[in-house]
């Protein structure tokens, strides 16, 4: 076209020329095609009948497991309702999210969920993956219950459409301080925790709480973080060995906690352990082996006492071949207060959903389940569990 | 107390060392960070724990322990070997000419695409090694030894060993040796320079292998993402102890590991993973090339 030299800069605007006649020839042939494909399958996405629900949690990582058995509660909630012609007249839809435990994967999970337009959101399963979500849940007047994120924080910010079905920290902590206290009576607590808003945050209210009950006789001797992610932790264990401790305390999950008591076991620490409900699971037990029998942690009453819990536990375990995981039965109360409320709204409108949330009087697998005004709900008492051989099994409640 | 943190931390610093040397001898011949040789030592502890459950589903390890174990290990250092020289052939191979950033690039890819491809094919959540070892522990005054890490100390040590021989004294070690000096002056001397680079991927992936298959047996968990962080780990070994350097790869790992071990017991177990950085930073203020790093003269 152009035959000038090169480096000129009437040769180098030619070639430019060049370019943007090509670069519109490109666009006029090509880009059409793609752009209507693209629109064609997202638009599909959004059939207007179906009422979308999101669910996150850690999906894949090493704490996929919970967000497995998280969305599997959830399923069976959905499919319990759409059998019976969905909420609304319209089939209920499951969308899942990942978040990797991460907050940053959060965030994006908790936009993700907010521009396709969901009516609620079942999740997420981690306090440090929850609390920022939830200001992004707030700005997109979406409802979101937690079944697992135990942090107090969670419900302090004063957002109106935040709820959450299981305890908090703080309660967690002083159930188990009290147990340390009138039952165990161990003086020396070594405490550890890993670092995130979870662990750290129930590692500090223990504490507080135990020197509140203890009242000068029990004493912490050792208090220290691990990684989560890492694998060993001879290092910080042999440290606790030398404080003679009489109960590790650890504020954390199982991939670590199962490790720290297996390690603990094998350097010949013989305090046994405590830990809250981030342990509560058949992974912890594998992971430890021989080691975990004789752990204790705090969770809420055993669902099995309910006949619906009874129920739920033997739908799971015919649907999934598993057995019952414990935050399966809190995603699947979950699940319903949610698709209850939107009923009760007579709307999938987010705001109008919160409220009727706030309103809700509903009996589930857990019991009958009313949320306060901060989105907690009312009647959450811990209990403390023991890991027996291949199993937990309730073993203390505070006295009333 | 003492005592036993310098066992706990020789124990990591072994691991270390092992994942170390594969580093350093390929760093030393192609002068390539193989970023992607976690993911073989990822590759290795899978596969020793796939291996020792299916050998426990037949009953063979109840018949004899020692023998499915080493089985085992020998099936992983074979298998890892032919992943290094697989890698380096699709990797490394035909960017040889390339700009220096080439091959770098390829070896972060590489080891993405391993830890995806290991992450869909075997699942994301945690895979446990079977409890078989007899929890036998040795006391030495207050400090305790356990049988798991004498066996890895033990088999660490030999391999070490058996490396540093092969490397000084057979007429492989010795054409590795001459191509890691000059490339070119080695080819012309009539040693097969891609031979000899498929031959120390081998060796450095069959090292990674073995040092998966301890930390399976020593934690007990294996996941897709433990290659990351040992990998960063063992590459600041690496560097620690020189670049290049056989030895110091193998001091540079023990060291980290006492560092880490110590340092978590003595200052703040919060910031475990942050000495083991600090000392490399300081390490390298004070002497660029590592501990037993030689400054090598500019080429011509």
């Amino acid at each position: 076209m152009c035959e000038r030299p090169q480096l000129t800069r009437s040769g180098l605007l030619c070639k430019l020329q060049k370019i943007i006649l090509m670069g519109i020839f490109v666009r006029w042939t090509y880009l059409p095609w793609p752009l209507i494909g693209f629109l064609l399958v997202t638009g599909c996405n959004h059939r207007a009948g179906e009422i979308r629900i999101g669910v996150a949690g850690p999906m894949t990582g090493d704490q996929s497991k919970l967000g497995q058995d998280l969305q599997r509660g959830v399923e069976v909630a959905v499919e319990e309702w759409n059998q019976k012609g969905g909420v609304l007249g319209r089939r209920i839809l499951l969308e899942i999210g990942d978040d990797q435990h991460d907050p940053k994967q959060a965030v994006l999970v908790a936009n993700k969920f907010v521009d396709s337009s969901m009516v609620g959101v079942i999740g997420h399963f981690n306090s440090s993956a929850s609390i920022p979500a939830s200001s992004v849940y707030h700005e997109g007047h979406i409802p979101m219950i937690t079944p697992a994120s135990t942090n107090p924080q969670l419900t302090e910010q004063g957002y109106e459409n935040v709820f959450r079905l299981c305890g908090k920290d703080d309660q967690q902590g002083k159930i188990a301080a009290e147990f340390v206290v009138n039952r165990l009576k161990a003086v020396r607590v070594a405490i550890l925790h890993d670092k995130t808003t979870y662990g750290q945050g129930l590692g500090d209210l223990f504490r507080k709480n135990l020197e509140e009950l203890g009242r000068g006789s029990f004493k912490v001797v050792y208090q220290g973080g691990i990684t989560q992610g890492d694998k060993d932790f001879r290092g910080v264990l042999t440290s606790i060995a030398e404080a003679r401790p009489d109960l590790i305390y650890f504020g954390g999950i199982y991939p670590e906690g199962g490790l720290i008591i297996r390690q603990a076991k094998e350097l010949g620490l013989s305090a046994p352990m405590m830990s809250g409900d981030g342990v509560i699971d058949p992974k912890f037990l594998e992971i430890a082996g021989p080691a975990a029998q004789g752990t204790y942690l705090t969770f809420g009453p055993d669902p099995k006492a309910v006949p619906q819990g009874r129920r739920f536990v033997e739908k799971y375990r015919t649907r999934f071949g598993a057995e019952w995981a414990p935050y399966a039965i809190y995603a699947y109360d979950s699940a319903n207060l949610l698709i209850t409320a939107i009923e009760k709204a007579g709307t999938t409108d987010g705001k109008k959903v919160a409220e009727a949330l706030h309103r809700v009087k509903y009996d589930g697998a857990l019991g009958r389940i009313e949320f306060d005004s901060r989105g907690d709900i009312k009647k959450s008492p811990y209990v403390v569990w023991i890991a027996g051989t291949g199993e937990f099994k309730e073993y203390w409640a505070p006295p009333e | 107390m003492f005592l036993q943190q310098l066992i706990n931390g020789l124990t990591l610093g072994a691991v270390y060392a092992l994942l170390a040397l594969g580093y350093t001898m390929v760093y030393g011949i192609l002068e390539l960070i193989n970023f992607a040789h976690g993911e073989i030592y990822m590759i290795g502890a899978y596969l020793a724990v796939i291996l020792t459950a299916l050998l426990s589903a037949r009953g063979l390890t109840q018949v004899s322990l020692f023998f499915s174990l080493a089985l085992v290990l020998l099936i992983c250092m074979l298998y890892c070997g032919a992943y290094g020289i697989t890698l380096e052939r699709l990797a490394y191979r035909p960017l040889r000419s390339a700009h220096r950033l080439s091959p770098l690039i390829s070896a972060i890819g590489m080891s993405i695409f391993l830890q995806n491809f290991v992450m869909l094919t075997q699942g994301s959540s945690d895979r446990v090694f079977p409890q078989l070892f007899p929890r036998k522990t040795l006391r030495i005054g207050s400090a305790g030894l356990s049988l798991l890490q004498l066996v890895i100390l033990s088999l660490s040590l030999v391999l070490m060993i058996l490396l540093h021989l092969f490397i000084r004294k057979t007429r492989l070690g010795r054409a590795m040796r001459a191509t890691a000096q000059d490339r070119v002056m080695a080819s012309l001397c009539g040693i097969p320079i891609d031979g000899i680079i498929a031959a120390t991927f081998f060796i450095g992936s069959a090292l990674a292998a073995a040092a998966g298959f301890m930390v399976a047996i020593y934690y007990g968990l294996v996941n897709f993402s433990i290659g990351y962080v040992a990998g960063i780990k063992a590459f600041t070994a690496a560097v620690l102890g020189g670049i290049g350097n056989i030895p110091g790869a193998m001091m540079g790992g023990l060291l980290l590991g006492l560092i880490e071990s110590l340092g978590s017991a003595y200052i703040s177990s919060e910031y475990k993973d942050g000495f083991a950085f600090l000392i490399l930073i300081l390490v390298l203020i004070v002497r660029p090339n590592g501990l037993f790093g030689e400054k090598t003269a500019d080429r011509a």
